[in-house]
C-alpha cells in the first residue's frame, strides 16, 4: 500500500513537470523542440521542430491563437481577445482534449451557460488541422511519412506493406 | 437475438396472408401521423469536407472495427480516387464489404480537390425503416438505424426505398443473404456512449460526433463564422426529415455528388400510400424469394461457407 502510494506519488510529479514544462514558455524562451506522441499509435511520434517553424512564421498567434497575450492575427478571434492577457499554459493540450467525444466532455461543452467556445477540435484534429493546412499552402511536404514513421500496427490497419492484400478482395468498389 | 427465425416467419405470413400485412400498414399510418420530431437524445456527425483531406483512415478504421474481409487495394493506395462505374458517371459506393467510401472530386467552384465520405444517413425517420414490411429495421433512441438479419425475408424493398442507396445486399452469400449498411457501430459503441470507429480514427476531424440538436447548431456557427468557406446549408438538418449524419461544404453540394431535389420531408409521408400495395407484395413474395433463392444458388460456393461460419456465430449469441 505504501510503495504504491510512493508511485502514485512519484508519477504525479513527473506528470506535473510535464504539464509544467510548457507553461514556461509563456514568459521564457520558446523550445527548440517539442516531441509529439501522445497519441502515437499508427505512427510514431513527431519531433516538431520548434526553432525551424518559428522562422517561417513569425506571428506566434496562427499557432497559439490569443495565449501569448499579444495580439491575435485573426479578426474573428481579436473581437474578443485583442486585449486577452497571456495564459499560464501555452501548450496545445491544455485547451485541445485527447478524446473530445466522451459522454463527460459532449456534457460539459452542452452543459455550461459560461463556456463561449464549444467547437474545440481534439488534439490530434488540432495538430493535424494546423499542420496539414499550412503544409499545403506552402507546399511544404504533406505525406503521412513525411513527417511520422508508419508502425508495424500502422501499416496492419491500413493493409499496407506486408499486410497488403494479397488478391481476390473486391471490397470498396461496388455493385 | 430474436427468437423468430426466417423460416417461422415465412410459415406465419403465408398463413396470416393479407389481414397481417394489413394490420402492419395501419401500425405504420399510426406513427405517421404524431409529429414525430427525431429522438431527442439522439447522437450524429456532422462531416466537415473542408476539412478531410481523402487520407482514407475512416474506411481503414471501419474495416477494422467490423472485421470486414480484405480490400482489393490497401488503404493508402490512392488510386482507388480514380475509379469509376456505369460507363464513367459513378464513383464508388458503399458495399457489403465497405460501409463507407471516401471519393474524390474536382470541382469547377474550387482548384484543390474536394473529399466526401459517404455512409448510411441514419436518417431521423428512415424510408428503409419504413418501407420493410417484416420491422427489419429499428431507428435506436442513440440514432442509429440498424437492422436485423433474422427477420430480413430479402426482399429488398429497403435498397429501393432509401433515397441514399445505401443498403447492400449479399448477393454472393446463398444460404443467408443480408442486406448489409453501416449500423453506426451501434453494438461495439454507440450504445456504450462512444463515437463510431471512422470519427476516432479522423486526424483531420473532418467528423464530429455529438447530440444532433447541439450539432445542428455547431455547424451553423460555423457556417457564421466563416462564410466565405462554406455553403450555407447544412445537409441532412431537413433532407427527408433530417439526419443524423450532416453535411458541410465548401462547394455546392451537387458538385461533390449530393442529391440535392430530396424533399423536406421524411419520405414516410410517400411509403404509406405505397403500404397500400404491400398485400400484393406479400402475394407475389414466396414466388420472388425462392427465385433469388435459386439465383444466389449459382455460384461461389466458396464464399458460401464463410459466410455461413458467421451466420453461425452471430446465431450463438
Ligand atoms: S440513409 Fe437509407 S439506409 Fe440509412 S437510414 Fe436513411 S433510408 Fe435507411
Ligand atoms: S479519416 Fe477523416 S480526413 Fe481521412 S478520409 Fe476519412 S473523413 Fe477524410
Amino acid at each position: 500500500m505504501k510503495s504504491r502510494k510512493r508511485w502514485a506519488l512519484k508519477g504525479t510529479i513527473v506528470a506535473l513537470c510535464f504539464l509544467v514544462a510548457p507553461a514556461f514558455g509563456a514568459g521564457g524562451e520558446p523550445p527548440d523542440s517539442v516531441r509529439i506522441d501522445s497519441l502515437s499509435h499508427l505512427y510514431n511520434g513527431v519531433d516538431f521542430d520548434h526553432e525551424l517553424h518559428v522562422g517561417v512564421e513569425e506571428d506566434c498567434s496562427v499557432c497559439h491563437h490569443h495565449v501569448f497575450g499579444n495580439g491575435v492575427a485573426d479578426k474573428q478571434c481579436a473581437r474578443c481577445h485583442s486585449n486577452s492577457k497571456g495564459t499560464t499554459s501555452v501548450a496545445c493540450r491544455d485547451c485541445h482534449v485527447e478524446d473530445p467525444f466522451t459522454v463527460e466532455y459532449l456534457t460539459k461543452m452542452e452543459t455550461d451557460p459560461n463556456r463561449y467556445h464549444v467547437d474545440i477540435t481534439g488534439l490530434k484534429g488540432a495538430y493535424h488541422l494546423r499542420c496539414f493546412t499550412c503544409h499545403i499552402e506552402m507546399e511544404a511536404p504533406s505525406e503521412c511519412a513525411s513527417c511520422h514513421e508508419r508502425t508495424d500496427a500502422g501499416d496492419r490497419f491500413y493493409r499496407s506493406g506486408k499486410y497488403a492484400p494479397t488478391g481476390g478482395g473486391t471490397g470498396g468498389s461496388h455493385e | 437475438m430474436s427468437g423468430i427465425s426466417r423460416r417461422k416467419f415465412l410459415k406465419s405470413t403465408v398463413v396470416a396472408g393479407g389481414s397481417a400485412a394489413a394490420a402492419m400498414s395501419s401500425t405504420k399510418k399510426a406513427f405517421a401521423m404524431k409529429e414525430f420530431e427525431g429522438y431527442p437524445e439522439s447522437m450524429g456527425v456532422l462531416v466537415d469536407l473542408t476539412r478531410c483531406i481523402g487520407c482514407r483512415t475512416c474506411e481503414a478504421a471501419c474495416n477494422k472495427e467490423h472485421g470486414l474481409p480484405e480490400p482489393a487495394l490497401p488503404f493508402d493506395d490512392f488510386s482507388v480516387f480514380d475509379q469509376v462505374f456505369h460507363e464513367g458517371k459513378q464513383k464508388r459506393r458503399t458495399t457489403e464489404k465497405a460501409y463507407t467510401v471516401v471519393n474524390r472530386y474536382e470541382t469547377k467552384d474550387q482548384g484543390a480537390p474536394v473529399y466526401r465520405k459517404l455512409q448510411c444517413f441514419h436518417c431521423s425517420e428512415p424510408a428503409c425503416l419504413t418501407s420493410c414490411f417484416v420491422n427489419a429495421y429499428t431507428k435506436t433512441k442513440e440514432g442509429a438505424v440498424i437492422y436485423n438479419a433474422d427477420v430480413c425475408v430479402g426482399c429488398r424493398m429497403c435498397m429501393v426505398a432509401c433515397p441514399f442507396s445505401m443498403p447492400a445486399y449479399t448477393y454472393d452469400s446463398a444460404l443467408h443473404p443480408q442486406i448489409i449498411k453501416c449500423n453506426f457501430c451501434y453494438d461495439s459503441r454507440l450504445k456504450n456512449g462512444k463515437p463510431p470507429a471512422c470519427v476516432e480514427a479522423c486526424p483531420q476531424d473532418a467528423l464530429t460526433f455529438g447530440h444532433r440538436k447541439t450539432l445542428v447548431k455547431t455547424a451553423h456557427e460555423r457556417i457564421k463564422a466563416n462564410p466565405k468557406k462554406y455553403v450555407d446549408h447544412v445537409y441532412g438538418e431537413t433532407e427527408v426529415g433530417g439526419t443524423s449524419w450532416m453535411y458541410l461544404s465548401s462547394v455546392p453540394f451537387d458538385q461533390v455528388d449530393f442529391n440535392t431535389t430530396l424533399q423536406h420531408h421524411p419520405i414516410l409521408d410517400n411509403t404509406k400510400s405505397f403500404l397500400g400495395i404491400v398485400p400484393m407484395v406479400l402475394g407475389i413474395w414466396p414466388a420472388m424469394f425462392l427465385g433469388f433463392h435459386l439465383l444466389a444458388k449459382g455460384g461461389k460456393g466458396e464464399k458460401k461457407d464463410k459466410e455461413s461460419k458467421n451466420r453461425v456465430e452471430v446465431q450463438g449469441e
